[in-house]
């Protein structure tokens, strides 16, 4: 990577909006993913995270700002080190496996020999060796998407763009490929990664992006952050009236094991909470800042994940308890 | 351009490996051929038994004059005398003979004669003998003032020598077109520019349909996938075309001589000879199918980009396929009259030039620089075209949903 000077971000994006019509799809975003890192970019379905990877990879134009990727413009020439799996991921259905492969590599510019080489060895190392012949259209859906997980680093990219790419997979299949973006990233590739599934950023990212309505609200080490965070989120178990919960400085209640998670609004201060139950009378066993969760931190910041216009259905799930 | 060469090969051998393409190319020309011999060859084979006739001479002249004729096209005859019927009816029904025929007065007078047989003479026996004593009656007629061959050529229906007027000198044009081979021509490049034109819309659609798209345009360049496709369906169009080609070319020359040989009167290799184009018209449909086909082919490529389902794309078509029909349904006019204004103006519009030109060279009655200008003017369409319709394409690959408007197609176009 000749052009790429040591601790340059490979992509990097200044004031960058991109409207579709009268909708704003992205809103002036500053990003920058640093070198051998993996970040994730997190944010509800309709958050502007598969319009956002689509700029970098040049195949939208943005409407404002500037976009880097690797030292250079967006486009099919910075493409050549750049794996890109989008969240639209289809396969020819009468190709065969190992020709689907080839063609893969080809059109990101791997000679034909080297191609079917690499497609060899990935197939083997995804336990799909005997399936090289076969026709796309047989293989399970985990399968496919195997293979185009394959298609997607064959020619050894040194940045990796994944856009929602655990979706769809069993938890097995989760693993494998989680096993996969850690082994890249140990060999000083650069992942981008979007999802809404906080679950996995939280054990893959190093940094994180959290984006919502077209906007970034948070972008930070995720260590830091979760350090950062601890006061944001009361462990609380009681007996009595819960009306002392109820407060400017409660943004949401959930039940959690014996009692909830009182996820605090930005620089509230508990001790009015506790001084509230105390004065109510009501018995507190326990009243504790606990280390919040990726999700709780987003709710913090961004508000509920349903604020987002298309409202992603796994989320509705994960809320037990709203406050009112 | 990055990428087009995988591009092309995956298109051309997906597609020339496919069942539908061996079906296509192979087994259609032999279905196509098996269509035209099968029926011949049934009605042949009940033609044997009344291969054999006996004339029944009642004028006195026409034997000598119908005998060599049928004779000619595969009977053997021989004289009956008059009056001689019932032994004749004997031996048809024994199956000595297929049967006999009266030639009495009016066969002199109007050509009409009566065929007794257990079976009747079947469609080509029948129209031998009635043509074979309608001539015999006309020769007798005419006395002698006309010989055998004046005869035939006036029964054949005369011909016609064409001799253009152009200033400086005269060219003249040495035989009659034959309206079949090119009205054939045209069809065939009608069909195979829709053929191979639509065939780019579909594999547009299966990538958009089977969001593939993305990861390709990741990778290459929208000009370059769009490019790609047409040029992998045009090489199909062009193998599919030559193995038709060739298919041709044996049939004629083993097909037609044993045919020819086994039956003269079913062919006419004079007429065969005829209805084939020559070098130039040759040349000309190949440069007029794939300007035509790259013209639809680009087309056909923005249709696919911004539909995301089949039926939309059945609907969106239908206009485009209209500027194929419309030339194909004036064919006839414009063939009978090729020199006419409208044929001329209609024959320059780039998308109506692949049909009309070659019908309209196939006459042989239009000047050279017409041919060369309008072809000029087509593939100067083609780039323009594409060019608007890779701009549609960009934009269209990556929508979902809803078709644009027309308003939305030109914001397309002005803002890709």
């Amino acid at each position: 990577m000749k052009d790429v000077h040591v601790g340059e971000a490979p992509i990097q994006l200044k004031g960058v909006t991109k409207r579709f019509g009268r909708h704003t799809a992205v809103s002036s975003l500053d990003l920058e993913v640093p070198k051998g890192i993996i970040t994730g970019l997190l944010g509800p379905n309709g958050s502007g995270k598969t319009t956002t990877l689509r700029m970098i990879m040049g195949i939208l134009l943005p409407d404002e700002g500037e976009i880097r990727l690797l030292g250079g413009l967006p486009g099919v020439r910075q493409n050549g080190r750049v794996g890109y799996l989008p969240e639209e991921r289809g396969v020819y259905r009468k190709m065969k496996v190992i020709d689907l492969l080839v063609f893969l590599g080809e059109i990101r510019g791997l000679a034909r020999k080297d191609a079917l080489e690499k497609a060899a060895h990935w197939l083997n190392r995804l336990q799909l060796e005997g399936w090289a012949n076969k026709r796309t259209q047989d293989l399970s859906k985990g399968m496919q998407q195997k293979v185009q997980f394959i298609g997607t680093v064959l020619h050894d990219p040194s940045v990796l763009i994944l856009d929602e790419p655990f979706s769809g997979l069993d938890p097995i299949n989760q693993e494998v490929l989680e096993n996969i973006v850690r082994e890249f990233h140990d060999r000083g590739t650069t992942v981008l990664f979007s999802t809404h599934l906080m679950d996995h950023a939280e054990r893959l990212c190093e940094r994180v992006c959290l984006i919502s309505n077209a906007r970034k609200v948070l972008d930070s080490d995720l260590r830091e952050l979760k350090r950062r965070e601890r006061k944001g989120l009361v462990a609380v178990e009681y007996h009595g009236d819960d009306r002392w919960l109820r407060g400017p400085e409660v943004k949401e209640i959930r039940a959690f094991g014996e009692g909830v998670h009182l996820l605090l609004s930005d620089g509230a201060d508990h001790q009015a909470i506790l001084r509230r139950g105390v004065e109510a009378g009501v018995r507190i066993d326990r009243f504790e800042l606990v280390e919040p969760r990726l999700h709780e931190i987003f709710v913090r910041h961004a508000g509920s994940p349903e604020d987002g216009d298309r409202p992603g259905e796994r989320w509705a799930g994960r809320r037990e308890v709203m406050a009112s | 351009m990055n990428g087009l060469k995988p591009i092309i090969r995956r298109e051309y051998l997906q597609r020339v490996r496919s069942k539908w393409f061996l079906v296509g190319t192979f087994v259609a020309p032999v279905f196509f051929v098996g269509l035209m011999v099968v029926p011949w060859l049934y009605a042949s084979s009940k033609e044997k038994a009344v291969k054999t006739v006996a004339l029944v001479d009642e004028t006195g002249i026409l034997y000598e004059l119908v005998a060599p004729r049928l004779e000619e096209a595969g009977f053997s005859v021989r004289q009956a005398a008059p009056g001689t019927e019932d032994v004749l009816r004997v031996q048809a029904l024994e199956g000595d003979l297929g049967g006999y025929v009266v030639l009495g007065s009016d066969a002199l007078s109007r050509g009409r004669v009566v065929f007794v047989g257990p079976e009747g003479p079947g469609l080509i026996g029948s129209m031998t003998i009635r043509s074979a004593v309608a001539q015999s009656a006309l020769e007798v007629r005419l006395g002698d003032s006309a010989s055998r061959e004046d005869l035939e050529a006036l029964l054949a229906g005369g011909m016609m020598e064409v001799s253009l007027l152009q200033e400086g000198g005269g060219g003249t044009k040495e035989d009659e077109p034959q309206f079949i081979g090119v009205f054939a021509g045209t069809m065939l490049l009608y069909m195979v520019i829709l053929l191979y034109a639509v065939a780019v819309m579909r594999a547009t659609l299966e990538e958009k349909t089977g969001r593939i798209v993305e990861i390709l345009v990741s990778s290459v360049r929208p000009g370059t996938l769009m490019l790609g496709k047409v040029l992998g369906v045009g090489s199909v169009g062009l193998t599919q075309l030559a193995v038709w080609v060739a298919f041709g070319i044996v049939m004629l020359t083993l097909g037609l001589p044993a045919l020819v040989a086994a039956r003269p009167e079913m062919a006419d290799p004079a007429f065969i000879a005829g209805a084939l184009p020559g070098p130039g018209l040759a040349a000309l449909f190949i440069a007029l199918f794939l300007g035509g086909y790259f013209l639809y082919a680009a087309v056909y490529a923005a249709v696919g980009a911004m539909c995301s389902t089949e039926e939309e794309a059945q609907q969106a078509q239908f206009p485009v396929v209209m500027l194929l029909v419309v030339p194909v349904i004036f064919l006839m006019p414009i063939m009978e009259n090729p020199n006419s204004t409208t044929a001329v103006v209609a024959s320059f519009v780039p998308f109506f030039t692949p049909i009309l030109m070659y019908a309209r060279a196939g006459t042989g009655l239009i000047p050279l620089w017409q041919v060369l200008a309008s072809l000029s003017l087509l593939y100067g369409a083609v780039l323009v075209v594409a060019w608007v319709a890779g701009r549609i394409y960009r934009v269209g690959i990556l929508m979902q949903g809803k078709r644009p408007t027309l308003p939305e197609l030109w914001r397309w176009v002005r803002e890709a």
